[in-house]
């Protein structure tokens, strides 16, 4: 099973991640956003930064989760090269692991504007998987 | 779904009938000649019958011949939905509120820059912030970034970027009336304040151009446009600002979608009806977030005139300031009926018939992609008529952004731009393919469409010496 993998999407920019369980999918599709926002290999995982959420669906959880680290990417720089994740019922709480952009040392890639709804549907057959469309 | 469901109305017209899907309350219609209609993608007509499905829309869920699929709503689509049955939707506008296009003219000639175009185009750069999570130079307090949402670009003009003319020459005059910045997060906030005044990245550009075509020459006159004239054309939009207003009101429109009872194909499409608290306070977000952008646009257009005024002792007066992702409150005839109708454009541009201030049809700005042809039209009593004063917006994507890296690159296309004495700078050289015209629909073929079907008329036509892809 792969964490995640893109998809065509003609404008924008798609992936589908997997997961044996929904902490693994939360996790991966937090891979899959922050592997589009900067080349991860040179993230250091040296800081660490903690969220925690509830939400009224898993779906919503999973958009409120990506929403947010897009903006602590956006608003305080912050990358996350790994996170462990543990969601109990409608209720998130991470630790993100990662470090501050330094333009000297890392490779930005696309500027995500947004994550959207479209498409998005929370599906489980032997794994949980799950598509998302970012607006770039 | 599939091209089989499209019935030809005439030669540019193709209608999706109602049935397409469930629940669709009018037909759609996608503007396209048969040579566009190759490009065309089942999943957009699919996302033109979904918007069709929304309580209150009228007449026909439209595309432009630019169309291509987006989430919700589909790239190019125009939707116009009753004041009092009908509904606001933040998919319908998209995330980059108010991202548009302006046109600045100088009075130069391409000879008298050519020489020093490197030059040039490294002052532009300079002066422009531009690239990924690009910042500007202001540094704004809470008041005055509130001011920004409220007065848009009056505010900027107040402040000494720009003059009282210039605000003639936008879209709105640069300010919808109806903005609240109360009814924006402090996130949305915090996100903006740093950003005023800088281009960003993605398909957001600035451009030195030349005219190389006039099309129509009384128009171009009264437009001040000259064949071999230099100008600048920008692209771009709210920022992170606006992205977070649409994120904010999308997570709110999930629950109140259903507390009004509206039954969705694709949850992107939520929406509320434009007459209720929440349809209210989105409508007051939405539009500050255009003011920002029109302000952003307007302290970019400060910083680019202070370099040519530096090198050239020239001034470059603004020719218009369009939209391309808004929804706006206005009046059309429908079924022979005036009344106030809310127009969602998403990837479209407003081409009136009238502009108060030229007197003839209002500036219409449609960039081509990175390296083609732009062009000025003029707005025409046929898109009043036919589309809710609408026209396309530009190229519209064929390649996806993966596939685009996939089968071009940085040199091959940096190469090909040199082959047609295209300066291009940049801070990101690998997102460049994404941008190369082969990702886009041939932009001459869609401004025929908008032509023969008549909503809007060709006037100029731009060609780029000078690229700053943000």
């Amino acid at each position: 099973m792969p964490k995640f993998e893109f998809i065509e999407h003609t404008a924008d920019v798609a992936f589908k991640a997997y997961g044996k369980d929904l902490n693994e999918l939360f996790a991966n599709a937090a891979e899959a956003l922050e592997s589009t926002l900067v080349q991860l290999q040179r993230i250091a995982p040296i800081e660490i930064r903690t969220i925690e959420m509830a939400s009224d669906s898993y779906e919503n959880l999973l958009y409120n989760w990506l929403a947010e680290l897009l903006v602590m990417f956006e608003v305080e720089r912050f990358a996350v090269k790994q996170c462990k994740l543990e969601i109990t019922g409608l209720s998130l709480s991470a630790e993100c692991l990662g470090e501050k952009i330094d333009l000297d040392r890392h490779v930005l890639n696309e500027e995500v504007k947004a994550v959207t709804y479209h498409n998005l549907q929370l599906m489980k057959n032997d794994i949980y998987h799950v598509e998302i469309t970012l607006d770039v | 779904m599939t091209h089989g469901e499209l019935v030809k109305q005439d030669e540019y017209v193709w209608e999706v009938p109602e049935g397409t899907v469930a629940g669709m309350r009018v037909p759609g219609r996608i503007l396209l000649s048969d040579a566009l209609l190759r490009y065309l993608e089942p999943a957009a007509i699919q996302q033109v019958a979904n918007v069709a499905t929304l309580p209150g829309i009228q007449r026909w869920s439209l595309a432009m011949p630019d169309v291509h699929t987006g989430y919700g709503f589909p790239i190019g689509g125009v939707a116009a939905f009753d004041v009092t049955e009908g509904v606001l939707s933040p998919g319908g506008v998209g995330f980059d509120i108010n991202c548009g296009t302006r046109l600045l003219a100088t009075t130069l000639f391409k000879e008298e820059i050519i020489r020093g175009l490197d030059e040039l185009m490294d002052a532009l750069f300079e002066a422009i912030p531009s690239g990924l999570g690009s910042k500007g130079q202001l540094r704004l307090s809470e008041l005055e970034l509130n001011s920004v949402f409220s007065s848009g670009a009056k505010w900027a003009v107040s402040r000494g970027f720009g003059n009282v003319a210039d605000l003639q020459h936008c879209e709105s005059k640069g300010c919808l009336n109806d903005a609240d910045p109360s009814k924006v997060s402090p996130l949305a906030k915090k996100r903006g304040r740093p950003q005023l005044g800088s281009l960003g990245s993605g398909n957001h550009f600035l451009e030195v151009q030349c005219v190389d075509q006039i099309c129509a020459s009384e128009t171009a006159k009264v437009f001040g446009l000259k064949e071999g004239q230099i100008c600048i054309m920008l692209h771009s939009g709210s920022r992170g600002a606006g992205h977070q207003i649409c994120t904010d009101y999308l997570k709110t429109f999930q629950a109140a979608s259903h507390k009004y009872s509206i039954s969705l194909p694709d949850r992107q499409l939520a929406c509320v009806p434009a007459d209720s608290p929440e349809g209210r306070d989105y409508f007051a977000a939405m539009a500050a977030a255009a003011n920002y952008a029109w302000t952003n646009r307007q302290i970019m257009s400060f910083f680019v005139r202070d370099v040519f005024e530096q090198k050239f002792g020239t001034i470059a007066a603004l020719i218009y300031d369009v939209a391309h992702n808004i929804a706006k409150l206005e009046k059309h005839s429908v079924d022979g009926e005036s009344k106030e109708v809310y127009v969602h454009r998403k990837g479209a541009t407003r081409a009136f018939d009238k502009d108060l201030s030229y007197g003839v049809g209002q500036p219409v700005l449609i960039p081509g992609s990175m390296g083609t042809a732009s062009y000025v039209l003029e707005g025409t009593q046929q898109a009043m008529v036919t589309t809710f004063g609408s026209t396309c917006h530009g190229a519209g994507r064929v390649l996806s952004r993966k596939s685009a890296r996939r089968s071009l690159t940085w040199q091959g296309v940096s190469e090909n731009l040199k082959r047609k004495h295209i300066a291009i700078k940049t801070d990101d050289r690998s997102a460049v393919p994404e941008e190369a015209p082969e990702a886009y629909k041939p932009i001459d073929e869609v401004i025929n469409v908008v032509s023969k079907v008549g909503i809007s008329k060709a006037v100029a036509r731009l060609i780029p010496i000078g690229v700053i892809k943000g």
